[in-house]
């Protein structure tokens, strides 16, 4: 019983991590109707970010909040030289996939460049030593921070989403780019701002799971982006909330199948369930939220 | 043609690259001229390098013969994933292709009594001659050159245009997509059976994700309405890697960059410059139509 309840621990700190970055993921998708291939390599320079500020000396929160707006620029950067001039000139939807994973490369590159291909750890901080125990069960203040910190970022989400202008905004343009610029909707800033958004996201899940593994590479994103895309399959494309639960569905069936199956089949069991609920239900799981797209 | 000879002994391995790259972006350009965005290169071509590599090495089948079966193997899977995710909609196809390369590489990583599991298959003849692969890629440019040309090759430019008028002008949309998807399959496990005889080397890691995306960008760097956009792509992307090889790093950024600037100004594809050119706006207005039609 405490071999399960660990693990359930254990997959929602890791959950929580992706549902935060496939938060970004889906939001692309259902606003924009693309596949942002580089939101990946948001997620490597957010964990970048955040760990040259904590080498720097900054407390964690802090160098989270480093992490997350730095994330958030390179989003702001994505759409203005890439997006933008697709969306100018009428590209196809599939340059703007071409092109982002190109902009990824480049980006991978760079951070090889700038910070070596050598894996680099956070300088030890106060959440990774203290752990509790509680009925046979360790839960570290890190798993507590990390999923609360995640908690936090998915409500300021959905009230952003929900209740400011941005996102009623958003929401206008995710429902259809026309209707929203005849009302009168800054469809470019809104744009703009989702890419902010993603990025946001995508850099502080970065930090998020950094910390977590301990582990930063220029490598990390491209595993990171098959996991969010099978999270954004899990919970149906565009759907925020299926976002979130798929997130912590992963996590959970990561950790499982890790623990009762065997650690070489853990990939597999989330793929091949993939491939089933496109078969049996495409819209994804949590497809009753599909009215609430983005 | 000394030099001649010289230069292609010396460079023969790109050369090779070259034309097998070129023959996977004809299979893309044929998924893509229907509009699918099919990202199951790596899973067809890990089927085709496995099962061409298990009968050639372990059964001692004749190269031929485990090409053709390599093949056709990845071309039955492609009908079997094809029939229920066909009918899906546009993106759910990706995504649900996307799935099958990642489940195809994860057994490739675990069925360790024939893929080798992590480590991979070592020792691989090297069965693949240049002229194996020149010939099948001349083979696949004129088989596409005629498709375009017969009522099959109107009824895809039809799907392509708008699939839903298609459908009303009695195309089957869902037959001749699966029957694309097929030919796509089969040709990706051609191209995995040469490139796992060409390397001495197969491991899962050969087919994942990066290699279905790169397959797809030589057909789209190139240019999807011109015949010869698929070899000017893959020939672009194979060669400036190796133009580039003075720094690892650097090679990243610059082949990025140049991506997306022709993705940026170019986007009708490489070959879009000839249309520009030559003052044929046919083409050139188009691409640019059928783009901006798909929203």
């Amino acid at each position: 019983m405490s071999t399960f309840m660990q693990q359930v621990v254990n997959g929602i700190s890791l959950g929580s991590t992706y549902a935060v970055f496939a938060m970004g993921c889906t939001l692309i998708f259902g606003v924009l109707n693309i596949v942002n291939m580089a939101q990946g390599a948001f997620f490597m320079g957010g964990a970048y970010f955040g760990l040259e500020a904590a080498n720097m000396g900054l407390p964690p929160l802090l160098a989270f909040f480093v992490a997350l707006m730095g994330g958030g620029v390179l989003g702001i950067l994505a759409d203005l030289i890439v997006f933008r001039t697709l969306r100018a000139r009428g590209a196809h939807r599939w340059m703007g996939l071409v092109a982002s994973l190109a902009l990824a490369r480049m980006m991978v590159g760079v951070a090889q460049e700038v910070f070596g291909t050598q894996v680099q750890r956070y300088p030890q901080n106060m959440f990774q030593s203290i752990a509790f125990e509680v009925g046979g069960v360790r839960i570290q203040l890190l798993q507590i921070v990390i999923f609360l910190v995640s908690v936090v970022l998915m409500a300021l989400l959905a009230l952003t989403l929900q209740r400011s202008s941005v996102g009623r905004a958003i929401r206008t343009v995710a429902f259809d780019e026309d209707v929203a610029r005849i009302v009168g909707v800054p469809v470019g800033r809104t744009t703009m701002m989702t890419f902010f958004l993603a990025g946001a996201l995508a850099g502080a899940s970065g930090m998020l799971l950094g910390n977590l593994f301990n582990v930063v590479s220029p490598f990390m994103g491209e595993q990171m982006l098959i996991k969010g895309l099978t999270v954004i399959i899990l919970g149906g494309l565009g759907n925020v909330p299926g976002a979130v639960a798929g997130g912590f569905l992963l996590g959970l069936i990561e950790v499982f199948s890790v623990a009762y199956v065997s650690s070489s089949f853990r990939d597999a069991i989330g793929f091949g369930l993939i491939f089933l609920i496109l078969l049996v239900k495409p819209t994804g799981l949590f497809s009753r939220f599909e009215e609430r797209k983005a | 043609m000394n030099a001649v000879l010289q230069f292609l002994a010396s460079y023969s391995n790109i050369i090779d690259l070259c034309l097998l790259n070129s023959l996977i972006g004809y299979a893309l350009f044929l998924s893509l001229s229907a509009n699918m965005f099919s990202l199951a290169t790596g899973g067809f071509m890990a089927l085709g390098a496995y099962c061409s590599v298990y009968m050639t090495m372990e059964l001692g089948l004749p190269f031929s013969i485990a090409t053709v079966a390599g093949a056709a193997l990845a071309g039955v899977s492609a009908a079997l994933i094809g029939a229920p995710v066909l009918r899906l909609r546009g993106d759910y196809f990706m995504l649900a292709t996307f799935a099958f390369t990642e489940v195809v590489r994860v057994i490739a990583l675990n069925w360790d009594s024939v893929t080798g599991g992590a480590l991979g298959i070592v020792n691989i003849p090297r069965d693949t001659q240049t002229w194996h692969l020149a010939l099948v890629l001349i083979a696949a440019i004129y088989l596409v050159h005629t498709l375009r040309g017969s009522y099959f090759g109107r009824a895809i430019a039809a799907i392509k245009q708008d699939e839903v008028v298609a459908g009303t002008m009695a195309i089957d949309v869902f037959k001749y997509r699966l029957l694309l998807f097929v030919a796509n399959g089969f040709a990706c496990g051609a191209a995995g059976a040469f490139a796992a005889h060409l390397n001495y080397f197969i491991g899962p890691g050969d087919f994942g994700l990066l290699r279905s995306v790169d397959a797809l960008s030589y057909p789209i760097l190139g240019g999807l309405n011109a015949l010869f956009g698929p070899i000017v792509g893959a020939v672009f992307t194979t060669v400036l890697p190796e133009v580039l090889r003075f720094s690892n790093q650097l090679r990243e950024i610059l082949m990025g960059g140049l991506v997306v600037a022709i993705v940026l100004y170019l986007p009708g594809g490489a070959l879009s410059v000839l249309d520009f050119k030559i003052g044929r706006p046919r083409n050139g207005k188009a691409v640019a139509e059928t783009l901006r039609a798909k929203p």
